[in-house]
């Protein structure tokens, strides 16, 4: 029997744990009657909380799509070149990742079931790195001082590249890359980023 | 209340693109001018109490008016 909880602590152990099933299973593969087992207790008290599963499953996705890093201090922080502030960002972010890797699930699962969160998650969580890479090389390109390239699509290759290693360690754990620490896998990414699009080093 | 010398439009765009427009903007002025930086995302008004902390310029006034938020801030 599940020991008596306040109301908002029961709310945030409701939500931690459908976090973790609908991370694993996706919306439809997930019954309100398992979340309530897995809490140990009835599915009426998750219905005095949350009006229906596909309301508990809403606040879940918002939770986590509304959180955001803060990247002042990697932008701020000397030297301020144009590829230490992308490590320093990318470092950030991936670190984040790392410690929620449920988060990566959250957001495959909602591309493939609602487009509208897979938007929040892209403005909340990976627009301020490629905005970042599209307004630098912008100003770059601007100077001359790289070879022309286009700076949204660079954004796009770079989001596309960092996802799948995060995809790679944390969902598939691909074991060809078990070895390689995450934190060398993303210098060697941001490295190989920045020559492919001909910023000097 | 301070002279503004130059104004800076960051409506509709999200952390970190008005930070680094608004640090380029204050590069250009000289000491004790004052910038003014519109924003509208509401991540906004941390973002630039930490710029202004960390970058050591002053944060004259951080105000609201119709869902954009208005930041007056002095080059050290």
């Amino acid at each position: 029997m599940a020991k008596r909880l306040k109301a908002t602590e029961r709310k945030a152990s409701i939500l931690a744990v459908a976090k973790v099933l609908f991370a694993d299973k996706g919306y439809h593969g997930v019954s309100v009657d398992e979340i309530a087992k897995r809490l140990g207790v009835s599915p009426a008290i998750l219905y005095q909380h949350f009006p229906s599963k596909e309301a508990l499953y809403e606040h879940v996705l918002a939770e986590n799509s509304a959180k955001r890093e803060s990247y002042i201090e990697a932008i701020l922080t000397e030297p301020t070149d144009f590829v230490s502030v992308l490590k320093r960002m990318t470092h950030l972010y991936v670190e984040n990742i790392a410690k929620d890797p449920d988060f990566l699930r959250m957001e495959l699962m909602s591309a493939m079931e609602d487009s509208q969160t897979a938007t929040a998650f892209f403005e909340r969580r990976w627009r301020a790195i490629t905005d970042y890479i599209e307004y630098s090389l912008n100003e770059l390109n601007t100077d001359q001082k790289i070879v022309r390239c286009n700076p949204q699509l660079a954004g796009l290759l770079f989001q596309g590249m960092l996802r799948e290693i995060l995809y790679t360690k944390y969902i598939t754990v691909n074991y060809r890359y078990k070895d390689m620490p995450l934190s060398s896998m993303t210098d060697e990414l941001v490295t190989m980023f920045v020559k492919a699009v001909g910023v000097e080093t | 209340m301070s002279e503004i010398s130059q104004e800076l439009d960051a409506r509709g765009l999200n952390c970190p693109l008005p930070i680094l427009r608004a640090k380029k903007s204050i590069g250009s002025l000289a000491s004790g001018q004052v910038l003014r930086i519109t924003a509208t995302d509401p991540g906004s008004v941390k973002d630039f109490e930490a710029f202004c902390k960390q970058t050591g310029n002053a944060l004259l006034s951080s105000t609201e008016a119709d869902g954009a938020f208005i930041f007056d801030i002095r080059k050290s």
